[in-house]
């Protein structure tokens, strides 16, 4: 299989967002083309000179990018649409990568754009029963996990807790986050019970919202004049889907250890290389979980990681600077590329009051349905 | 007598409270699975043909569990107790579970019974884990 690592280099040049919400009047159109008019500008680039779009959604229906793009002008690019659950805006951010980085195009568009939509999935039609009326729900298993880990390795409601804090916390001072309040560990144990401890402001809002990224070879950035220090490099980007699960360990867990671990590889890093992560923290738990499956805190020590500051802004590797899933929102479509966004933003010195010092190198990860998981590593050169 | 809720998941056993699971069985790759779909063998991708049904005991061990507060499908009554019960060697499932959070303890055994729930306007019998009585 061929990586990054075999292919020309590829550089995110602009990024560009409307702010996550909940679910709202606002059409999918004016969010969509908010994001895109965004990173174009931060790229200092026109319409025209896109090749192609890749659009990242799941509750508006069929042909939702050609629709957006008609307001911008008919182009003629190239435009696919991509579903792949709460991993969607991700997967579009990696064709577009992908296409950049075989030569295919020189510059590429990822957009993430959703509504609320109608939930509609794929597995009601699978016909196939559980014995559990709530196995499909990710919650349930989450919150089980969490009381598992609390019973064998000491995890507390508090530090589930500290997680829904920290990243409320973030997402307060970032204009593009569906919540604004910055919230105590007090306040968000004692928000509504959910399942087991988990209550809930430990768990993610969904609703609307839009996020982009531009991507372009060096060619390209030469040739339409783009600002030498400000595109980030993509040097790994990576998609597996799950295995069957062995033991008590969640199969999407499993999964996204083995993604990171084929990410670094790719990347040539090893996890104390990262200064910044963002991650799917639909639940609080899962933040624990995946810092310890990245080798951010060793196994069984993600509370301890996070009590003692290590995912904190201006800690060791901070972890979802911008509220993540939990505080920025989880639109679906556009929440892969708000990693990007953000990632790109602190790579660059210029995410203001969530500015992790002298970051160099970030992880977008993202987890959907299914389940599949992806992550892509950003560097500056 | 009310029908079952689920009967492509489990039988009623001869006493008409136990409920036995329905496995699969692959004459292929000789590997058990659950719940048996019509699709083939998820293990090794056998056709459907090779995927026998074979009825368990229903029993389980019964891993780690919660209480649901909050509605989250609507045949859901919460409070409600779900968990995680290893149901066959290397097979883990989640249950949900009757009666209350004290009765339950992790590592116990549990065993399928039949429960009588409402849905709409009729009866079934839910497939509800209780703790195991020998």
């Amino acid at each position: 299989m061929q990586t990054l690592n075999d292919m020309r280099p590829v550089y995110v040049i602009g990024v560009g967002m409307h702010k996550y919400q909940f679910a709202s009047d606002t059409l999918y159109i004016d969010m969509g083309l908010t994001a895109v008019r965004g990173a174009l500008s931060d790229a200092g680039i026109e319409f025209p000179q896109i090749e192609s779009a890749h659009i990242g959604c799941t509750g508006i229906g069929m042909a939702a990018g050609r629709i957006m793009f008609n307001h911008l002008g008919s182009t003629g690019l190239a435009c696919t649409q991509v579903e792949n659950a709460s991993a969607s805006g991700s997967s579009a951010f990696q064709m577009a990568v992908l296409e950049v980085a075989a030569g295919r195009r020189d510059a590429a568009l990822a957009v993430g754009v959703d509504k609320y939509g109608d939930q509609l999935r794929a597995v009601a039609k699978e016909k196939v029963n559980r014995l559990s009326d709530t196995a499909r729900i990710p919650l349930v298993k989450y919150a089980i996990m969490a009381e598992y880990l609390k019973k064998r390795k000491g995890l507390s409601a508090e530090d589930l807790a500290r997680v829904a804090s920290k990243n409320h916390t973030n997402a307060s001072k970032n204009p593009f986050a569906q919540f604004q309040k910055p919230r105590s560990v007090e306040q968000v144990l004692a928000s509504t019970l959910v399942a087991g401890t988990t209550t809930s402001l430990m768990c993610c809002p969904r609703g609307d919202g839009a996020a982009a990224a531009i991507v372009a070879s060096e060619g390209a950035i030469r040739r339409l004049g783009i600002n030498g220090g400000k595109p980030i490099r993509v040097t790994a980007s990576v998609l597996q889907s799950e295995r069957p699960q062995v033991g008590r360990e969640i199969p999407s867990v499993t999964l996204a250890q083995r993604v990171s671990e084929m990410a670094y590889a790719e990347a040539g890093i090893t996890p104390d290389a990262l200064d910044v992560v963002e991650l799917h923290d639909a639940f609080a738990i899962e933040e624990i979980l995946y810092t310890e499956t990245f080798g951010l805190a060793p196994k069984g020590e993600g509370q301890h990681f996070l009590r003692d500051g290590g995912s904190a802004i201006g800690g060791k590797c901070c972890v979802n600077s911008s509220g993540g899933l939990i505080g920025q929102g989880h639109p679906l479509g556009p929440t892969g590329l708000g990693q990007i966004h953000e990632i790109t933003r602190q790579l660059r010195g210029e995410n203001g009051e969530r500015q992790q010092p002298d970051a160099k190198i970030g992880m977008a990860h993202m987890i959907g349905l299914g389940s599949i998981s992806i992550a892509h590593i950003l560097q500056k050169d | 007598m009310p029908e079952l809720e689920k009967p492509d998941l489990y039988a009623l056993a001869d006493d008409g409270r136990r409920l036995q699971l329905i496995m699969g069985h692959c004459t292929q790759c000789a590997k058990h699975h659950f719940p048996k779909a019509g699709y083939g063998c998820p293990n090794c991708g056998a056709v459907p043909e090779h995927v026998r049904s074979e009825l368990g005991d229903g029993r389980a061990t019964l891993l780690t569990f919660i209480t649901l507060h909050a509605k989250l499908v609507p045949t859901l009554e919460v409070p409600c107790i779900v968990g995680e019960a290893q149901i066959a060697d290397g097979m883990i499932e989640e249950v949900m579970l009757l009666g209350a959070a004290e009765q339950y303890r992790d590592g116990m055994a549990l065993q399928a019974v039949a429960h009588e729930v409402t849905r709409g306007e009729r009866s079934v019998l839910a497939c509800r884990f209780a703790p195991a009585e020998d």
